[in-house]
């Protein structure tokens, strides 16, 4: 069986933990076995199983980019059971992981375009790779100019902060709008939901791309304000989730209709969603 | 396509045979419920079975199946795969329903990525099918095409023929080696045994109770998506998910660990869209909250779903399902309802 088992994960070391957030980590993971580390290639907006053995395994986006290829990067959220063993990790850990599944953000259609990234809470991590990627010094060029529309519940709700106020904002052709949700006394910058948010900065459709993820219901009004401001529902992009345990379009569980999000997704266009059964 | 006769007495000592060689998995009766089940002795299998509760499908895809066990020693962790069995097995008894629910699974399973436990499987068994003897007031079979007396997808295939014989069809290249392998318990093929073949299968035919049509049903039931209809349906409805276990084309299964952090195993085992946990997640949001929603889940997978993503019939009209609800929830129903809906 050795030679290709696709449930069969591979071993591999947590070799740093950041903390990004009261519940979310981001780990990051070597594979044991540096030809699988030099053989892993993965697309912005894919997904992996991470596991912790005796406890199980769950489905977190890569939030590393792929042209980084000296390490994976996922953020998790403690929520249940895997999820809070992979927290009480400590750097050294042996984990498992399988993947990389699914389809990905057009980053090909995306060529010579602009982009809006618009992220809530740990909704920015399946994005991260994606803006990484095209400011990788190999790809800057064959994008636009890059717009950032973030929030979080509070300042310490944000993740990725190093990136979101330093390395992203100094970038050119970067531009990036934080929000939370409610005024602090240190926060000088925006207050007010992310939707209302992309209301006040009101980005234009010409030319551009949009990603979007975040809890749903942030989703479902941005999308709406979006539409306000002409943007095409075959531009907009997001991500489903669904239960997931195979990855790979067998254990039946991630379906809506007849897509399942493992294969067919996480992925998905606005035009795409909007003929698919509301089972999500 | 090769065929030769084999009488009754004969087939008992070819099945010794096939124990003696093979492991063998056939049709046998519990207490008088009928399981497929390893043998040793052949006068235990039934040779003309029936239907099963549980669909021979647990041979490819069994009910719980260890993937992998893993073992921590200090810095190490190592994950051992399962070895593959030493011996072929030979699966004997299989009806053209459960036969053609293969052919349901292989589309899943060996789609890439191919699943390495089923595909191992797979290849590593000898289809022995058996033409029906009779029919069972659920069987709707011909509603797929499929013959209660045709072989397809089975290696050899056996029609009791009468007067202590069989027909034996020679279907695929597995198949005949088996036949050169045991030639000297087969007869040459005999004037008049085709046609008691062809006459069995209008004589069973003719019994299947109720006969409904499914073509061109599935590009249509995008348009009773929203009926009230699977609400009204699913009033019924216990959500046992005992359709879906007893059903020989479901393949949803779970992953689990069973062990501790130092040493265990990773298991998967069969599961159901039927089942509220199916599709919860841990924020407490679950897209089919509704049972009406998982009800109708499981039908447009076998009437719709199935077709779309495979291009094949997601249902082999075996039955099972409609014999075994609590509540006499019947998918000939269900068609014929939906026939009159889109
Ligand atoms: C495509 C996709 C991408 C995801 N990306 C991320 C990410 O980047 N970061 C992050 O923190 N979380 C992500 N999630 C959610 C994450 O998978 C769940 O939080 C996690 O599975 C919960 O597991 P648990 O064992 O801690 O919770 P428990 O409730 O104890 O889980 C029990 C079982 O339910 C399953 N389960 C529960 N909720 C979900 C869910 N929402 N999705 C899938 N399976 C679930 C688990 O597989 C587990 O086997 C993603 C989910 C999907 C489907
Ligand atoms: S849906 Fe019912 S009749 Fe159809 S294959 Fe499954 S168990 Fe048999
Ligand atoms: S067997 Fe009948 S009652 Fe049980 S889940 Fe299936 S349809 Fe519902
Ligand atoms: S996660 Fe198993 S089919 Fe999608």
């Amino acid at each position: 069986m050795g030679v290709s088992n696709p449930l069969l994960p591979r071993v591999a070391t947590v070799v740093d933990i950041i903390r990004e957030t009261g519940d979310v980590n981001t780990f990051r993971v070597v594979f044991d076995d540096l030809e699988e580390m030099a053989a892993w290639n993965h697309r912005p907006g894919q997904v992996a199983m991470l596991s912790v053995f005796g406890v199980g395994e769950a489905t977190f986006c890569l939030s590393s980019s792929p042209t980084c290829r000296d390490w994976l990067e996922f953020s998790v959220r403690r929520a249940g059971k895997v999820t809070t063993a992979l927290h009480e990790l400590e750097p050294g850990a042996k984990v498992g992981v399988r993947g990389p599944y699914g389809n990905s953000f057009p980053y090909e259609a995306m060529r010579g375009k602009h982009l809006l990234v618009i992220g809530g809470g740990i909704g920015l991590a399946p994005l991260r790779p994606l803006v990484n990627f095209m400011l990788a010094p190999e790809n800057r060029k064959d994008y636009g100019k890059i717009e950032i529309i973030y929030g979080g519940r509070s300042y310490n709700d944000l993740c990725y902060k190093e990136e979101l106020f330093r390395t992203w904002p100094e970038a050119p052709d970067v531009t990036v709008w934080t929000t939370i949700d409610v005024a602090e006394e240190a926060w000088q910058g925006h207050v007010g939901f992310v939707p209302a948010y992309v209301e006040e900065v009101k980005p234009t459709p010409e030319d551009k791309f949009v990603v979007i993820c975040g809890p749903p219901i942030m989703i479902k009004f941005t999308v709406k304000a979006l539409e306000n401001l002409g943007f095409a529902a075959d531009h907009i992009y997001t991500t489903l989730e669904m239960r997931m345990k195979c990855g790979i379009g067998k254990c039946g569980r991630c379906n809506v209709g007849a897509r399942f999000v493992c294969r067919d997704g996480p992925v998905f266009s606005l035009t795409e969603l909007n003929q698919l059964p509301q089972e999500y | 396509m090769d065929s030769k006769i084999i009488k009754k007495e004969k087939l008992l000592s070819l099945l010794e045979r096939f124990i003696a060689d093979y492991h063998v998995l056939a049709p046998v009766r519990e207490d008088g419920v009928l399981f497929y089940r390893p043998v040793d002795i052949p006068g235990d299998i039934e040779l003309n079975p029936g239907r099963s509760v549980l669909p021979p499908k647990g041979r490819l895809f069994p009910q719980t199946e260890a993937l992998y066990g893993y073992r921590v020693e200090g810095e190490k962790l190592t994950l051992n795969e399962y070895v593959e069995e030493e011996r072929q097995v030979v699966l004997f008894g299989v009806h053209p329903c459960d036969l053609r629910s293969f052919a349901v699974l292989d589309a899943v399973f060996l789609e890439e990525p191919r699943d390495a436990y089923f595909a191992a499987r797979r290849n590593n068994t000898v289809l022995v099918g058996v033409s029906c003897s009779s029919v069972l007031p659920e069987c709707f079979c011909t509603t797929y095409g499929i013959s209660p007396v045709e072989g397809n997808g089975a290696d050899i295939h056996l029609t009791d023929v009468g007067a202590g014989a069989y027909l034996v069809e020679i279907l695929t290249p597995r198949g005949k080696d088996l036949l050169q392998k045991f030639e000297s318990f087969f007869e040459d093929n005999v004037a008049g045994a085709a046609e008691a073949k062809r006459a069995k299968e209008a004589s069973l035919v003719k019994k299947i109770s109720l006969q409904v049509k499914v073509d061109g049903l599935h590009e249509k039931m995008a348009s009773i998506f929203e009926n009230p209809y699977w609400e009204k349906l699913s009033r019924r409805c216990l959500g046992c998910g005992v359709c879906t276990y007893v059903c020989p084309t479901c393949h949803c299964f779970d992953i689990m660990d069973d062990g501790t952090k130092e040493e265990g195993e990773r298991f998967r085992c069969w599961d159901s869209c039927l089942f509220r946990e199916y599709t919860l997640h841990t924020s407490g949001h679950n897209p089919r909250h509704a049972l009406a929603q998982r009800l109708r889940n499981r039908f447009f997978h076998k009437l719709s779903y199935n077709n779309q993503r495979y291009n094949t019939e997601g249902c082999v009209g075996c039955g099972r399902c409609v014999a075994l609800c609590p509540v006499n929830i019947d998918i000939r129903e269900v068609i014929g309802t939906v026939r009159g809906l889109v």
